[in-house]
């Protein structure tokens, strides 16, 4: 009867809670504990058997309790106590612990309290498992999973995991062979504390694929399938452990899938409504990861609409299941029309409001929820103009003033999605100061993710086109983002120049100058040349921005010594990345529509006045380009340098002509991509025109 | 579960006559008897139910009465049972350090990934020392223990700041966080105790009796709207009451 086996095994650890108070008159300080612990370490007994022949056995005896007791206190101190654990640490118990594991003739109750306390000391505190780590406890734990006595495999196996659910655990090397077999064995246990550990291995081990395909390979997916049947917590591991082995990997996925005519996948399936929450959210990260690295595999839509609605649901989940359920949602509809289309259907953005109105902003689970109603918000205009029509708006505008970082940067990804809409945009909603001040302030913020993320947002909400583009202009975010133009951070750079890009769209030639004077022709200038070729790309794009509309504004590039355009044309001579190379030439191209300054400016640059013409000018390269883009950039350029007819364009003609770029544009005659063929033609017959005129 | 099925089924069954006429369908105490007797439960089915109670709320000793009496296994071992109500019965009686050893006996991983649960024991270990009078005792603990969990966790302070609270007030009984003293905070904190180990022993920390009634009473109301039937009002008795027209 296993009621009284496991009965009797009860007085054994009465008897150990009776002897605590003694343990805790002989002194509980760490500082006597770990000192405790070192003296009746491995040399202790030893010594002891070395002395008087006699009173050997029950001086070994004596110690040994001695040592459990020892070892029973540090682990009652450290778990779940971080900074005890610190303490510990720093006294240098680890390797004595550790060391008791080591031990031949240590007694089972020994290696229990030791691997408890092992276990512990690897859990939540980095060093804490780098000690663990350092000190050999994995090989010693490893072995005692063979223990003869059940609760020191018991101790062992949770140990490991312990220790295996730490980042800096190493990796399990699944390809070579024994350990394979090991794995194996583990998952073939008949102890679920051993299995579970198989699982968290498997998790933990395989990152690359063929780590992944050698386990499907060896029969590991079915295992755990078969496995589900367990008990709670190891079905969980497990299903965790089978998303781990398909992610990302077509291959697998695909085996998984159609494996005993998708036995697994069915069951997998059958879990979303389990009635663990757990459970349930597990089940629907194993088929996200799944519809992910295998699309062709997971096409029906009933089960998608129906993982919408589970996730939904538990939202409602206390702890962390209802955290994470947000984020699953998010990964689940990320960069699909359809699923976005699906969750609107749902009365997903309402539902999501609805939780973030009821809770507090100060959680875990308004970051998630927050992230969420972004993703739907990233394409569907009718989430973004429901989500605007709530009461949770109001919310999010409060979400940028809040103290935590991580709700400033979720409340800015929204409000960028929501400002993603022309309708929203042109509505004013969110060029007014309520929604403009706060994110400027953010621009002044001390982590660099939300300045990343008020950037973004100040990007989208700065294509605005109504005249309350001045509420922007005037709210001091020029100065702002001018400054961090010149961070060391290549991504704030980057952002920033983009939101100057953006603000620059369209603006009046008295906004414009605005923003150069507190810019500076130089800073633009290095911002072209900056390291970064995408920086550089957004800096020209800023330019073509600045020169679009007026031919005033032209003066701004060949201006000031022409230091803007000698920038440019080192980037278009330096052959940078084609990026670079486009909006190069569109803001050439936008110059040369110009005034015969303008256009004699811009031939200077594509074929410079030098005698020694070794180089072939990068404008036949540019046409001979792969990239259309670049092709149809540099022939309207050339359009622009010929156009009207006059007397100046057919020397430019003859110019192009000699540095053998007309020979290059007949070549093209019949270019596969339209709009080149189109300019192409107008090239030419602009060439014939200039040229009759020239004789003529 | 699946006793409201049953019901819900015979919602479905009713629901379309309601739907063409406006006044509500009225099943008489014999139809619906008649209905009930043709649903057929399982005896194991119930005594499955009543195990996962007795096991859940933890009277081991009618459990196993019931598993000799009716044959009935029990989802987990029943001595584990005992295991976890020793740890509760320490929570209740105020001797936290002892349920903590327990807890860390039964298995190590409990308290250190559940952070909450560990605090709320350490700070249940306060309230002790504080109810008897250690003052310094209980400064020190709160000093030493309390404190680096609140600089962990933004909750954890204001709990630890009304805990400590109950040290500046003569009467500390009626001051504004006596709550703290009072026997329903061992309980809260046992009860919590007690689903946590649950958990680690893949047992659901609910037992499905309750919920089950939950649904019975939510079935009924659905149903009132639809229909006039015999309802059970009296959990205790589950007497079928006619319908009053």
């Amino acid at each position: 009867m296993p009621a009284t086996a496991s009965g009797g095994a009860r007085p054994e650890e009465a008897a150990e809670a009776a002897s605590a108070p003694a343990a805790s008159c002989m002194g509980t300080r760490p500082e006597e504990l770990t000192a405790r612990l070192a003296a009746s370490g491995p040399a202790a007994p030893g010594a002891g058997r070395g002395g008087s022949g006699a009173g050997a056995g029950a001086g070994g005896e004596e110690a040994e309790h001695e040592r459990v007791r020892a070892l029973r206190e540090i682990k009652n101190q450290i778990i779940g106590n971080r900074t005890k654990k610190l303490l510990y640490l720093r006294l240098g118990a680890v390797p004595a612990v550790v060391a008791a594991l080591a031990e031949p003739g240590a007694s089972p109750a020994a290696l229990v309290q030791a691997a408890a306390a092992a276990g512990s000391f690897a859990c939540g505190v980095d060093d804490g498992a780098r000690a663990v780590l350092a000190a050999g406890a994995v090989g010693h734990l490893t072995r005692l999973l063979a223990h003869h006595d059940e609760k020191v495999v018991d101790a062992s196996a949770r140990a490991l995991r312990m220790i295996y659910q730490s980042k800096l655990a190493p990796k399990f090397d699944v390809n070579n062979g024994k350990n394979m077999d090991f794995v194996l064995s583990l998952l073939n246990s008949e102890n679920e504390n051993v299995t579970e550990l198989a699982a968290t291995i498997i998790s933990h081990s395989c990152e690359n694929s063929s780590e992944q395909l050698s386990l499907c390979s060896a029969g590991v997916l079915q295992k755990l399938v078969s496995l589900f049947g367990g008990s709670m917590n190891l079905r969980d591991a497990c299903l965790d452990s089978v998303t781990a082995v398909i992610r990302n990997n077509r291959e697998v996925a695909s085996r998984f899938a159609s494996t005993d005519h998708g036995k697994g996948f069915r069951s997998v399936v059958g879990l979303i409504h389990d009635r663990s929450p757990r459970t349930r959210l597990l089940s629907c990260l194993c088929l996200i990861a799944l519809g992910h690295a295998s699309p062709c595999h997971f096409l029906d839509k009933q089960i998608k609409t129906k993982l919408i609605m589970v996730l939904l649901e538990l939202i409602e989940e206390p702890g962390q299941v209802g955290d994470e359920a947000p984020l699953a949602l998010t990964t689940l509809i990320k960069d699909s029309l359809e699923l976005q289309k699906q969750a609107l259907t749902t009365n997903a953005v309402e539902k999501l409001s609805n939780h973030l109105l009821a809770n507090s902003l100060e959680s875990r689970r308004a970051v998630t929820i927050l992230l969420a109603l972004s993703e739907l918000c990233s394409k569907l205009e009718e989430s973004r103009s429901q989500l605007m029509s709530v009461e949770a708006s109001t919310l999010i505008l409060e979400g940028l003033k809040h103290d935590w970082a991580d709700i400033r940067v979720a409340a800015c990804s929204c409000l960028k999605n929501i400002s993603r809409s022309p309708k929203v945009l042109s509505g004013g909603r969110l060029s007014c100061d309520t929604v403009i001040g706060p994110l400027v302030q953010l621009l002044y913020d001390s982590s660099t993710s939300v300045q990343v993320a008020a950037l973004g947002a100040i990007c989208n909400i700065a294509v605005n086109l109504t005249p309350k583009k001045s509420v922007l202009l005037h709210s001091g975010v020029v100065s702002q983002l001018v400054h961090l133009s010149k961070s060391m951070d290549p991504t704030l750079r980057l952002k920033s120049v983009w939101a100057l890009r953006n603000i620059m769209f369209l603006l009046s030639p008295k906004d414009k100058d605005f923003i150069v004077k507190e810019l500076t022709l130089s800073t633009l200038s290095s911002l072209i040349c900056d390291s970064e070729h995408f920086v550089q790309e957004q800096t020209l794009a800023l330019v073509h921005n600045l020169v679009d509309g007026y031919v005033d504004s032209a003066n701004y590039v060949i201006g000031e010594d022409g230091m803007v355009m000698d920038a440019i044309a080192r980037q278009l001579n330096n052959a940078s990345a084609p990026g670079v190379c486009i909006q190069g030439m569109f803001v050439l191209a936008n110059i040369a529509a110009g005034n015969e300054m303008n256009k004699e400016a811009v031939m200077n640059v594509l074929l410079p006045h030098r005698a020694d013409r070794v180089k072939p000018s990068f404008v036949v390269n540019f046409l001979q380009s792969k990239d259309k883009q670049l092709r149809v950039a540099t022939l309207w350029c050339l359009l622009n340098l010929i156009y009207p007819k006059c007397e100046a364009s057919s020397g430019r003609v003859v110019r192009l002509q000699n540095a053998g770029v007309i020979i290059q544009v007949k070549s093209m005659i019949n270019d596969p991509c339209l709009d080149c063929k189109l300019r192409v033609r107008m090239v030419l017959e602009h060439c014939v025109d200039n040229a009759d005129d020239c004789f003529m | 579960m699946f006793l409201s099925r049953i019901v819900l089924r015979d919602l479905d069954s009713i629901d379309s006559p309601v739907s063409m006429a406006s006044s509500k369908k009225v099943v008489t105490r014999d139809e619906w008897e008649r209905k009930l007797r043709d649903v057929k439960i399982r005896k194991e089915d119930m005594n499955r139910l009543v195990m996962n109670f007795l096991v859940t709320e933890g009277f081991v000793d009618v459990a196993e009465k019931f598993r000799i009496e009716s044959g009935t296994q029990p989802e987990i071992d029943l001595a584990t049972i005992t295991d976890r109500m020793e740890v509760k019965k320490a929570v209740q009686s105020g001797n936290v350090q002892e349920a903590i050893e327990k807890i860390n006996d039964l298995n190590p991983t409990i308290l250190d990934t559940n952070p909450q649960l560990y605090f709320h024991l350490q700070q249940q270990k306060l309230i002790e020392l504080i109810r008897a009078g250690k003052i310094s005792e209980a400064l020190e603990f709160a000093q030493e223990e309390l404190a680096p969990r609140g600089e962990e966790n933004q909750t954890f302070l204001e709990e630890i700041e009304k805990t400590v609270a109950l040290l500046v007030f003569e009467d500390i009984k009626n001051c504004p966080y006596g709550e703290l003293l009072d026997v329903s905070q061992r309980l809260k904190t046992a009860s919590e105790v007690n689903a946590a180990i649950l958990t680690s022993q893949s047992h659901e920390k609910d037992p499905k009796l309750p919920s089950l009634l939950k649904m019975l009473l939510w079935t009924q109301n659905q149903l009132d709207e639809k229909a006039a039937y015999p309802r059970i009002n009296d959990l205790t008795t589950a007497e079928l009451q006619d319908p009053s027209i």
